[in-house]
């Protein structure tokens, strides 16, 4: 904090001796002067910027601007790093292989019955599982918050960590760790402390079956699509008894709100997937995904999405439905901000209250996935050239693309009314959603 | 039937063309001032922090008239063979607490340049209430000081930022 | 107590079922300042509301007696603290009134900018809010970054962005420059094409009409009854404008159209705030193209007024709606009384009214189209 005006003086003010005398007396009025970046003002240790800019004068020419050139090439070069990384690494499901039969000749060397490297193998994969969505919540927000700083014509966070601003969830997750965890006095305590984890615990065990990529998943069940919708709809107990164990007449409202929606929005979810399963003859994830590779005529990839028609409706079905299932802002009516306040989390604080995040940001990841695998093919390339890059980059860049669809509905729709959105849900997406059952089972037939 | 189609594809024709908005935006530059890191500097005729020059008052109370929140006082310096009262300021105080920022004491003044004048500073702020008074006498800086009622001493306020070296002054 | 319980035995043994009574405010997100509403409700329905207010009383009224009518402008400031400049141009029409002061073509003409400028500034305010009401949050973002620039323009001209002190007795405060007005020219170009996408992004979103089409409706006949003004009136379909039903400051030079809506629902009143920063538009762009040259403040007014004992009444089409002031001089240096017709309080009233028997969702978005400031309600 720097003095102000003229130089602190050091002599008091009743002293006889000549006080500093004030800096330079009438002074012109300075100049105006336009400077173009912003300058170093020494005094005040600051950057100052002189001119402000309108949006007329930022929008005419952006390629003019220096950060703008900057951020494009680093956008450019982040991408073109990520592909040829993965080129470079190449699929991961050998090494898999290769670290596992290590792991069984480590056992059998030791003298070790079997089961033992089986069962080191299983930890090393719930553990890869489980960092992949405590590292997805990391990444998710602050992606978040990018993604939408940059529709608002904002920056979003840029100081912690140096490189806009990437270590700000890590240092928000600190905070959150400190924070004191409050329980209001009108909660029903061990509800109200076990709302969170079974509102967790589902997304974490649904990720086993998911598909990170060619013959790369936790379990290769064969009942996987069934498996990670009956697990999914579990997260709405919790939500229900955040709502009722808060104690607060608002969570209460979203908590009800919440159980009518999430049961609601499973219908049409699951239904819009039906004809994938009908094409593909299959529950396993891994099968869906082989399904749907290869080309038509050489170029536009079988994937689902491609179908005429009957894939279209139900990628759309099935986006909104996801939408809704982990409660963003379409559909966001159980949180609700500027209604409820915050909805079923209004009296969870801290680690708690993260914890609700962590749930909303694993169900989105789990959803791109599956929108991923079901639609877009899963670990297939876009264009049969592009095939040399393995099939976990495009995994991963499908599911993260549809991450941001995911993120930019959310920043530019208002949010529906709880019983339009009832509406919505049996009068529009259920009906239409078994007419493309019936119209995939007409395919199926005559085509 | 043909209505029905019609009105889920104008639904969906507007949503896309709302999401076409957003992603135009998303690739535009941000309109953001870093503002910790950037300071602004307001318009020259931004009305900022009031500053005080008890050289060039005259003390004709103009200023203390026009002040719609009474929030200045001064007190005429006398010749102290004569024991007269004299066109110059012995103490003169701003109330900012109280003031309204409206200029109305500067377009009083009558004096050139302004005795009392905004300045551009904005980030002004105060870490006790004492603060909130400055004072002025011959020779204090623009920014004046305050008189802290616990160690009964005049004190240079410490959250007055200035945006600029030499004030914007009339 | 007794009879409760005597009431309760006789009920049939079913499920017990209770009203819920939810607190609104006054500290809520979708309020709009310290509104506090009492809400009963049965499920998702309300069934009584009762607005409650006085948490911004700050007693203008009474404080306007004992101070000059110089200073009176300050304080007209602090009550609709979003559209400042039609609170200082009311106060100033009605003390004008008082002492027979003429205004200065130029002065008229930079009153009229300013007041359009304000109202941009202040339904752009109300665009960003409602869109959050309703769970948009970007329109807002894109709202602020345009109300910026007026603010921006506003600070240029006059040194303030909120509480502007701008309009004067006799006139206005200073001239603008030729650099103002090239760049409120650059603003108004750039802010055409930004309505079109306001109507895009939001307007005209199924799922914002859907939410307010058909909700909060009130008919020409209750809204006269009530007595609401500006948007709130005018989306009811009732043509009433007080810039055009009695113009002031020059207002009848200008050519623009009063938006009208048909049934008085939400989104009703919601764009015929949207519609009338078109017209804003057009009014600004005539305003510039036509400004006249001259002096900016009469002659000949007092540094401390003391107009003859009288009473006048001066009123204006502010933001909100139509804002009046009465004023009594007594001949003395303050006004003997001051008072205020604010448009926000009684838009407010009629909440009580259409609340009831709606959604918690919907008593969002009603309150957010009513469009209230609490620095007006209160004073």
């Amino acid at each position: 904090m720097t003095a102000s005006g003229s130089e602190p003086s050091q002599t008091p003010l009743a002293s006889a001796a000549p006080a500093p005398k004030p800096a330079a007396k009438p002074a012109a009025k300075p100049a105006a002067k336009p400077l173009p970046e912003p300058v170093f003002n020494q005094r005040a240790g600051r950057l100052i910027r002189d001119t402000r800019y309108w949006p007329t004068e930022l929008w005419k020419d952006p390629w003019a601007s220096q950060s703008y050139r900057r951020g494009a090439a680093w956008l450019a070069g982040i991408i073109l790093g990520i592909f040829a990384t993965g080129w470079a690494v190449g699929e991961l499901a050998p090494w898999g292989d290769r670290i596992y039969e290590a792991i069984v000749s480590f056992v059998s060397a030791r003298g070790w019955p079997a089961v033992v490297g089986e069962a080191i193998w299983i930890v090393i994969k719930a553990l890869i599982v489980l960092h992949v969505i405590l590292i997805n919540g990391l990444w998710a927000i602050w992606w978040e918050r990018k993604i939408s700083a940059h529709i608002q014509s904002r920056v979003g966070p840029t100081y912690a960590g140096g490189f806009h601003g990437w270590a700000q969830t890590i240092l928000d997750g600190i905070k959150l760790l400190l924070k004191e965890d409050v329980t209001p006095t009108a909660a029903d305590k061990w509800v109200h402390a076990l709302a969170p984890a079974i509102v967790v615990v589902p997304v974490i065990i649904a990720f086993a079956p998911v598909s990170f990529g060619v013959e790369l998943s936790a379990a290769n069940l064969d009942v996987g699509v069934l498996y990670i919708f009956a697990l999914a709809g579990i997260s709405v107990i919790g939500i229900v008894m955040a709502g009722w164990a808060s104690g607060n007449k608002y969570s209460l409202l979203g908590g009800l709100r919440a159980s009518a929606q999430l049961v609601s929005y499973e219908l049409p979810r699951a239904f819009s997937v039906v004809p994938v399963l009908m094409f593909a003859g299959s529950l396993n994830l891994q099968i869906i995904a082989q399904a749907q590779s290869g080309y038509w005529w050489g170029v536009v990839p079988r994937w689902f999405l491609f179908y005429p028609v009957v894939g279209q409706v139900a990628f759309a079905i099935f986006l909104i439905a996801s939408i809704a299932e982990t409660n963003r802002t379409p559909f966001d009516i159980p949180e609700a901000e500027s209604e409820l306040v915050s909805g079923f989390h209004t009296e969870y604080s801290g680690m708690k209250w993260s914890i609700f995040f962590l749930a909303e940001y694993g169900y989105v990841l789990l959803a791109s996935f599956l929108l991923a695998a079901f639609f877009l093919g899963g670990g297939a390339a876009p264009l049969p050239w592009l095939s040399a890059i393995p099939s976990w980059i495009w995994m991963l860049s499908k599911a993260l693309f549809m991450m941001f669809v995911f993120l930019w509905v959310r920043w530019t729709f208002p949010r529906f009314r709880a019983d339009q959105l009832m509406d919505f849900n049996w009068k529009f997406l259920l009906p239409w959603s078994f007419a493309n059952i019936a119209l995939a089972g007409a395919y199926l037939l005559w085509i | 039937m043909t209505g029905y189609f019609a009105k889920v594809f104008d639904h969906t024709w507007a949503i896309m063309k709302g999401m076409w908005i957003t992603l135009k935006y998303m690739l535009r530059p941000s309109v953001t001032v870093h503002y910790p890191t950037e300071k602004l500097v307001p318009f020259e005729k931004f009305r900022g922090a009031l500053l005080f020059d008890a050289e060039t008052c005259i003390s004709c109370n103009l200023c203390v008239k026009a002040c719609p929140s009474t929030c200045i006082q001064l007190e005429n310096a006398t010749n102290p063979q004569t024991g007269k009262k004299i066109a110059k300021v012995d103490w003169y105080t701003i109330d900012y607490g109280k003031c309204n920022f409206c200029r109305l004491c500067e377009e009083a003044c009558p004096t050139k340049p302004k005795s009392v004048w905004h300045s551009l500073d904005y980030e002004v702020l105060f870490f006790s209430r004492d603060e909130m008074v400055r004072c002025w006498k011959a020779g204090t800086p623009f920014t004046g000081k305050y008189w802290d009622r616990k160690e009964k001493a005049f004190k240079d306020p410490l959250g007055q930022i200035s945006i600029q070296d030499v004030p914007a002054r009339r | 107590m007794s009879n409760d319980t005597a009431l309760a035995a006789q009920e049939p043994k079913t499920l017990k079922t209770d009203t819920l009574f939810v607190n609104l405010g006054p500290q809520h997100p979708s309020t709009h300042g310290v509104l506090r509403v009492g809400l009963t409700i049965d499920g998702e329905m309300i069934t009584k509301a009762v607005p409650d207010i006085g948490y911004l009383h700050r007693g203008t009224q009474k404080l306007a007696e004992v101070r000059g009518y110089h200073h009176c402008v300050v304080l007209t400031d602090r009550w609709d603290y979003v559209s400042a400049m039609p609170n200082n141009l009311v106060f100033c029409l009605a003390a004008e009134k008082l002492m027979g002061l003429k205004v200065p073509p130029r002065a008229d003409a930079l009153r009229v900018v300013m007041c359009e400028l304000n109202r941009l500034a202040s339904h752009l305010l109300f665009f960003g809010t409602y869109g959050i009401d309703i769970g948009a949050f970007t329109p807002f973002l894109y709202a602020f970054r345009e109300r910026e620039m007026i603010l921006d323009l506003f600070e240029m001209v006059c040194g303030a962005r909120l509480t502007y002190n701008y309009i004067r007795l006799g006139g206005v405060m200073v001239d603008v420059t030729p650099e103002w007005l090239a760049k409120t020219k650059e603003f108004l170009d750039y802010f055409k094409p930004r309505l079109d996408e306001y109507d895009t992004l939001l307007s005209f979103n199924p799922i914002f009409m859907a939410r307010t089409q058909e909700v909060g409706l009130i008919s020409a006949e209750k809204a006269v009854n009530w007595g609401l003004s500006g948007p709130n009136l005018r989306g009811s379909g009732v043509n009433y404008d007080v810039r055009k039903n009695d113009p002031y400051s020059g207002y009848e030079h200008y050519d623009f159209d009063v938006p009208l809506g048909k049934t008085g629902s939400c989104w009703d009143r919601y764009y015929c705030r949207v519609q009338e920063m078109r017209q804003s538009v057009r009014i600004l762009e005539q305003a510039l193209a036509m400004l006249p040259h001259g002096e900016v403040s009469a002659t000949g007014v007092a540094k401390v007024p003391k107009p003859p004992s009288g009473e006048s009444y001066a009123h204006v089409e502010g933001s909100r709606g139509d804002l009046g002031i009465f004023l009594v001089s007594d001949g003395q240096a303050s006004p003997y009384r001051m008072h205020v017709k604010a448009p926000s309080f009684l838009n407010l009233a009629i909440l009580q009214e259409i609340l009831v028997g709606n959604k918690v969702s919907d008593v969002i978005a009603i309150l957010g189209s009513v469009d209230i400031v609490l620095g007006e309600v209160d004073r």
